[in-house]
Protein backbone atom coordinates (compact mmCIF):
# COMPACT_ATOMS: atom_id res chain seq x y z
CA UNK A 1 0.00 0.00 0.00
CA UNK A 2 0.97 3.55 -0.83
CA UNK A 3 -0.13 7.02 -0.58
CA UNK A 4 -0.92 8.58 -3.90
CA UNK A 5 0.50 11.59 -4.87
CA UNK A 6 -0.35 15.06 -4.96
CA UNK A 7 -0.45 15.21 -0.72
CA UNK A 8 1.31 17.64 1.28
CA UNK A 9 1.65 17.11 5.30
CA UNK A 10 2.40 19.71 7.20
CA UNK A 11 2.33 21.37 10.73
CA UNK A 12 -0.23 24.56 10.40
CA UNK A 13 -1.55 25.99 13.48
CA UNK A 14 0.36 23.54 15.94
CA UNK A 15 -1.49 20.67 14.06
CA UNK A 16 -0.15 18.31 11.58
CA UNK A 17 -2.25 18.53 8.40
CA UNK A 18 -2.25 16.81 4.77
CA UNK A 19 -3.71 18.71 2.16
CA UNK A 20 -4.24 17.61 -1.45
CA UNK A 21 -3.01 19.02 -4.21
CA UNK A 22 -4.21 19.15 -7.96
CA UNK A 23 -6.75 16.29 -8.68
CA UNK A 24 -6.11 14.98 -5.34
CA UNK A 25 -8.34 17.88 -4.15
CA UNK A 26 -11.69 15.78 -5.92
CA UNK A 27 -11.14 12.76 -3.78
CA UNK A 28 -10.74 15.50 0.29
CA UNK A 29 -13.26 17.97 0.57
CA UNK A 30 -10.57 20.49 2.17
CA UNK A 31 -8.21 18.73 4.25
CA UNK A 32 -7.44 16.03 7.14
CA UNK A 33 -5.43 15.96 10.22
CA UNK A 34 -3.37 13.44 11.86
CA UNK A 35 -2.30 12.79 15.32
CA UNK A 36 1.68 11.74 16.07
CA UNK A 37 0.91 8.10 15.85
CA UNK A 38 -0.98 8.72 12.13
CA UNK A 39 1.56 10.86 10.96
CA UNK A 40 4.02 7.72 11.44
CA UNK A 41 1.86 5.77 9.31
CA UNK A 42 1.40 8.60 6.67
CA UNK A 43 5.24 8.67 6.64
CA UNK A 44 5.72 5.11 6.30
CA UNK A 45 3.16 4.48 3.30
CA UNK A 46 4.41 7.63 1.68
CA UNK A 47 7.38 5.05 1.13
CA UNK A 48 4.66 1.67 1.04
CA UNK A 49 4.29 -0.12 3.66
CA UNK A 50 1.95 -3.38 4.74
CA UNK A 51 -0.40 -3.60 7.35
CA UNK A 52 1.86 -6.12 9.12
CA UNK A 53 5.13 -3.60 8.99
CA UNK A 54 2.89 -0.50 10.22
CA UNK A 55 1.85 -3.01 13.03
CA UNK A 56 5.05 -3.29 14.29
CA UNK A 57 6.15 0.39 13.74
CA UNK A 58 3.39 1.30 15.93
CA UNK A 59 4.62 -1.56 18.90
CA UNK A 60 7.53 -0.39 18.78
CA UNK A 61 7.18 3.07 19.62
CA UNK A 62 3.99 2.73 21.87
CA UNK A 63 3.82 0.41 25.13
CA UNK A 64 0.43 -1.51 23.92
CA UNK A 65 -0.93 -4.59 22.76
CA UNK A 66 -0.33 -5.75 19.41
CA UNK A 67 -4.05 -6.93 18.49
CA UNK A 68 -4.41 -2.63 19.92
CA UNK A 69 -1.99 -1.51 17.21
CA UNK A 70 -3.49 -3.87 14.65
CA UNK A 71 -6.96 -2.78 15.24
CA UNK A 72 -5.46 1.52 14.98
CA UNK A 73 -3.87 0.14 11.81
CA UNK A 74 -7.08 -1.22 10.35
CA UNK A 75 -8.80 1.41 11.49
CA UNK A 76 -6.43 3.99 9.68
CA UNK A 77 -6.52 2.15 6.31
CA UNK A 78 -9.57 1.81 6.03
CA UNK A 79 -9.93 6.04 6.47
CA UNK A 80 -7.44 5.86 3.53
CA UNK A 81 -9.18 3.58 1.56
CA UNK A 82 -12.44 5.23 1.84
CA UNK A 83 -11.19 8.70 0.77
CA UNK A 84 -9.17 6.86 -2.38
CA UNK A 85 -5.72 8.08 -0.57
CA UNK A 86 -3.90 5.10 -0.68
CA UNK A 87 -3.71 2.35 -3.59
CA UNK B 1 3.26 47.76 -19.76
CA UNK B 2 4.82 47.72 -15.96
CA UNK B 3 1.76 47.66 -13.20
CA UNK B 4 2.43 48.58 -9.69
CA UNK B 5 0.21 45.75 -7.81
CA UNK B 6 0.43 44.78 -4.10
CA UNK B 7 3.59 46.99 -3.77
CA UNK B 8 5.74 45.04 -6.99
CA UNK B 9 6.48 45.73 -10.37
CA UNK B 10 4.57 43.28 -12.89
CA UNK B 11 5.19 43.16 -16.51
CA UNK B 12 2.19 42.47 -18.58
CA UNK B 13 1.15 42.76 -22.16
CA UNK B 14 -2.55 43.41 -22.58
CA UNK B 15 -3.84 41.34 -25.77
CA UNK B 16 -7.07 42.44 -25.61
CA UNK B 17 -9.26 45.50 -24.70
CA UNK B 18 -10.93 43.72 -21.57
CA UNK B 19 -7.81 43.59 -19.69
CA UNK B 20 -6.47 46.89 -20.84
CA UNK B 21 -9.57 48.87 -19.92
CA UNK B 22 -9.96 47.58 -16.56
CA UNK B 23 -6.24 48.73 -15.33
CA UNK B 24 -6.64 52.31 -14.07
CA UNK B 25 -4.03 54.65 -13.97
CA UNK B 26 -3.47 54.34 -10.65
CA UNK B 27 -1.61 50.64 -11.12
CA UNK B 28 0.48 52.10 -13.98
CA UNK B 29 4.27 52.21 -12.91
CA UNK B 30 6.37 54.21 -15.45
CA UNK B 31 8.09 52.17 -18.35
CA UNK B 32 11.14 52.03 -16.80
CA UNK B 33 10.43 50.41 -13.72
CA UNK B 34 12.28 47.20 -13.04
CA UNK B 35 9.97 44.32 -13.07
CA UNK B 36 9.66 41.88 -9.85
CA UNK B 37 8.23 39.31 -12.51
CA UNK B 38 6.36 39.45 -16.04
CA UNK B 39 3.72 37.88 -17.00
CA UNK B 40 3.59 35.69 -19.71
CA UNK B 41 0.53 33.70 -21.01
CA UNK B 42 1.60 31.05 -23.42
CA UNK B 43 -0.25 31.28 -26.83
CA UNK B 44 -2.85 29.08 -27.36
CA UNK B 45 -3.79 28.80 -23.67
CA UNK B 46 -6.42 31.42 -23.57
CA UNK B 47 -7.64 29.97 -26.43
CA UNK B 48 -7.93 26.28 -24.61
CA UNK B 49 -9.59 28.06 -21.37
CA UNK B 50 -12.07 29.93 -23.79
CA UNK B 51 -12.72 25.95 -25.11
CA UNK B 52 -13.92 24.71 -21.58
CA UNK B 53 -15.13 28.05 -20.88
CA UNK B 54 -17.39 28.44 -23.79
CA UNK B 55 -19.63 31.27 -22.04
CA UNK B 56 -16.65 33.51 -21.71
CA UNK B 57 -14.68 35.84 -24.79
CA UNK B 58 -11.04 35.38 -25.18
CA UNK B 59 -10.77 38.59 -24.08
CA UNK B 60 -12.46 38.21 -20.92
CA UNK B 61 -10.29 34.54 -20.57
CA UNK B 62 -7.27 37.10 -20.76
CA UNK B 63 -8.74 39.06 -17.64
CA UNK B 64 -9.61 36.32 -15.74
CA UNK B 65 -6.51 34.10 -16.12
CA UNK B 66 -3.87 37.03 -16.27
CA UNK B 67 -5.32 37.38 -12.62
CA UNK B 68 -5.00 34.19 -11.87
CA UNK B 69 -1.27 34.12 -13.05
CA UNK B 70 -0.20 37.30 -10.58
CA UNK B 71 -2.04 35.78 -8.00
CA UNK B 72 0.31 32.90 -7.96
CA UNK B 73 3.52 34.10 -8.67
CA UNK B 74 2.63 36.41 -5.69
CA UNK B 75 3.71 33.50 -3.56
CA UNK B 76 7.11 34.01 -4.46
CA UNK B 77 6.85 37.46 -2.31
CA UNK B 78 5.10 36.13 0.54
CA UNK B 79 1.49 36.69 -0.78
CA UNK B 80 -1.63 35.10 -1.82
CA UNK B 81 -5.48 35.87 -3.00
CA UNK B 82 -8.16 35.97 -0.43
CA UNK B 83 -11.67 35.60 -2.67
CA UNK B 84 -13.40 37.74 -0.05
CA UNK B 85 -14.63 41.79 -0.50
CA UNK B 86 -12.17 43.80 1.19
CA UNK B 87 -12.88 47.40 3.43
CA UNK B 88 -10.59 49.62 4.33
CA UNK B 89 -11.95 51.46 8.09
CA UNK B 90 -9.53 54.13 9.98
CA UNK B 91 -6.76 52.95 8.20
CA UNK B 92 -7.40 48.57 8.93
CA UNK B 93 -8.46 46.17 6.24
CA UNK B 94 -11.01 43.76 7.22
CA UNK B 95 -11.89 40.84 4.98
CA UNK B 96 -15.37 38.83 4.67
CA UNK B 97 -15.15 36.04 2.66
CA UNK B 98 -17.45 33.55 1.41
CA UNK B 99 -18.70 31.83 -1.60
CA UNK B 100 -20.13 33.36 -4.58
CA UNK B 101 -23.69 34.88 -3.92
CA UNK B 102 -23.54 35.11 -0.27
CA UNK B 103 -23.32 38.48 0.27
CA UNK B 104 -20.17 39.59 1.36
CA UNK B 105 -19.93 42.86 -1.25
CA UNK B 106 -23.53 43.36 0.33
CA UNK B 107 -21.80 43.60 3.86
CA UNK B 108 -18.78 45.40 2.78
CA UNK B 109 -21.08 47.97 1.20
CA UNK B 110 -23.18 48.57 4.43
CA UNK B 111 -20.06 49.33 6.27
CA UNK B 112 -19.90 51.68 3.68
CA UNK B 113 -22.92 53.09 4.00
CA UNK B 114 -23.33 53.19 8.50
CA UNK B 115 -19.69 54.97 8.45
CA UNK B 116 -19.29 57.04 5.43
CA UNK B 117 -16.64 57.64 2.32
CA UNK B 118 -14.44 59.51 4.54
CA UNK B 119 -13.78 56.75 6.62
CA UNK B 120 -14.70 53.20 4.58
CA UNK B 121 -13.16 52.78 1.62
CA UNK B 122 -13.45 49.10 -0.33
CA UNK B 123 -10.28 48.23 -1.16
CA UNK B 124 -10.91 45.31 -3.36
CA UNK B 125 -14.58 44.20 -3.80
CA UNK B 126 -13.95 40.39 -4.45
CA UNK B 127 -10.02 39.37 -4.58
CA UNK B 128 -7.92 40.90 -2.60
CA UNK B 129 -4.20 39.98 -2.56
CA UNK B 130 -2.79 40.05 1.22
CA UNK B 131 1.24 40.07 1.64
CA UNK B 132 3.29 39.26 4.83
CA UNK B 133 5.75 42.38 4.72
CA UNK B 134 8.00 43.09 7.53
CA UNK B 135 6.20 40.93 9.88
CA UNK B 136 2.93 42.45 8.92
CA UNK B 137 -0.31 41.27 7.09
CA UNK B 138 -1.44 43.93 4.11
CA UNK B 139 -4.30 43.88 2.48
CA UNK B 140 -4.31 45.46 -1.39
CA UNK B 141 -6.28 46.20 -4.39
CA UNK B 142 -5.50 45.10 -8.01
CA UNK B 143 -7.51 45.44 -11.31
CA UNK B 144 -8.85 41.77 -10.63
CA UNK B 145 -11.97 42.49 -8.65
CA UNK B 146 -14.61 40.31 -9.95
CA UNK B 147 -17.65 42.08 -11.33
CA UNK B 148 -17.04 45.28 -10.93
CA UNK B 149 -14.12 47.59 -10.48
CA UNK B 150 -14.35 48.89 -6.99
CA UNK B 151 -10.19 48.47 -6.17
CA UNK B 152 -8.41 50.71 -5.19
CA UNK B 153 -4.12 50.48 -5.17
CA UNK B 154 -3.93 51.10 -1.55
CA UNK B 155 -1.80 48.87 1.27
CA UNK B 156 -3.86 48.56 4.58
CA UNK B 157 -3.00 46.49 7.75
CA UNK B 158 -5.30 43.70 8.11
CA UNK B 159 -7.23 43.57 11.15
CA UNK B 160 -9.54 40.62 11.28
CA UNK B 161 -10.99 38.33 8.39
CA UNK B 162 -14.75 36.89 8.43
CA UNK B 163 -16.30 34.26 7.02
CA UNK B 164 -19.64 35.36 6.30
CA UNK B 165 -22.98 32.77 5.98
CA UNK B 166 -26.73 34.47 5.51
CA UNK B 167 -29.06 33.99 8.42
CA UNK B 168 -32.11 35.79 9.79
CA UNK B 169 -30.15 36.78 12.99
CA UNK B 170 -26.90 38.60 13.42
CA UNK B 171 -24.35 36.71 15.52
CA UNK B 172 -20.47 36.63 15.53
CA UNK B 173 -18.10 34.07 17.30
CA UNK B 174 -14.18 33.37 16.37
CA UNK B 175 -13.39 30.54 14.07
CA UNK B 176 -10.06 28.58 15.78
CA UNK B 177 -6.89 28.09 13.50
CA UNK B 178 -7.23 24.70 12.51
CA UNK B 179 -10.81 24.81 11.06
CA UNK B 180 -10.30 28.38 9.36
CA UNK B 181 -7.62 26.64 7.12
CA UNK B 182 -9.81 24.83 5.19
CA UNK B 183 -12.10 27.65 4.94
CA UNK B 184 -8.69 29.79 3.46
CA UNK B 185 -8.11 27.02 1.40
CA UNK B 186 -11.49 26.20 -0.05
CA UNK B 187 -11.77 30.54 -1.23
CA UNK B 188 -8.24 31.10 -2.59
CA UNK B 189 -6.37 29.57 -5.84
CA UNK B 190 -4.71 26.21 -4.63
CA UNK B 191 -1.19 25.98 -6.35
CA UNK B 192 -0.05 23.28 -7.94
CA UNK B 193 2.71 21.49 -6.71
CA UNK B 194 4.14 20.44 -3.25
CA UNK B 195 6.57 22.51 -3.19
CA UNK B 196 3.74 25.61 -3.58
CA UNK B 197 1.06 24.19 -1.63
CA UNK B 198 3.98 23.90 1.19
CA UNK B 199 4.97 27.47 0.79
CA UNK B 200 1.34 28.58 0.94
CA UNK B 201 0.84 26.51 4.17
CA UNK B 202 3.82 28.20 5.69
CA UNK B 203 2.04 31.59 4.72
CA UNK B 204 -1.18 30.62 6.08
CA UNK B 205 0.06 29.25 9.46
CA UNK B 206 1.42 32.67 9.87
CA UNK B 207 -1.58 34.34 8.99
CA UNK B 208 -3.83 31.95 11.12
CA UNK B 209 -1.37 32.95 13.86
CA UNK B 210 -1.36 36.64 13.58
CA UNK B 211 -5.14 37.39 12.22
CA UNK B 212 -8.23 37.10 14.06
CA UNK B 213 -10.67 34.86 11.60
CA UNK B 214 -14.40 34.76 12.41
CA UNK B 215 -17.78 32.87 11.19
CA UNK B 216 -20.15 35.66 11.19
CA UNK B 217 -23.49 34.99 10.25
CA UNK B 218 -25.90 37.71 9.14
CA UNK B 219 -28.68 39.53 7.32
CA UNK B 220 -28.26 42.53 5.51
CA UNK B 221 -29.37 45.23 8.28
CA UNK B 222 -27.52 47.92 9.89
CA UNK B 223 -27.19 45.79 12.64
CA UNK B 224 -25.32 43.22 10.46
CA UNK B 225 -22.71 46.04 10.46
CA UNK B 226 -22.74 46.70 14.32
CA UNK B 227 -22.43 42.72 14.81
CA UNK B 228 -19.27 42.53 12.67
CA UNK B 229 -17.28 45.93 13.55
CA UNK B 230 -17.74 45.52 17.34
CA UNK B 231 -16.44 42.14 17.38
CA UNK B 232 -13.63 41.97 14.65
CA UNK B 233 -12.52 45.80 15.64
CA UNK B 234 -12.18 44.60 18.81
CA UNK B 235 -14.17 47.77 20.44
CA UNK B 236 -15.28 46.23 23.14
CA UNK B 237 -12.31 43.86 24.02
CA UNK B 238 -12.29 45.06 27.50
CA UNK B 239 -15.80 46.21 28.41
Amino acid sequence: MKIKPGYVLREVAGSIVVVPIGEATLNLNGMITLNETSKMLWKLLEAGADEDSLTAAVLNEYDIDESTARADVKAFIKKLEDRKIIG
Amino acid sequence: MILNIAGLNVKITPRYEVLASRISNEYIAPDSAKPDFSINIIPGYLEQKQKENPHLTLAECEYIWSGEAVFASMLDFGGFMLHSSAVALDGQAYLFSARSGTGKSTHTHLWLDCFGAERAKIINDDKPLLRLIDGKFYAFGSPWSGKTDENLNIKVPVKAIAFLERSQTNSIERIPSLAALPLVLNQTVRPLGEERMSCLLSLLDRLLSDIPVYRLKCDMSHEAVETSYNMMSERNESR
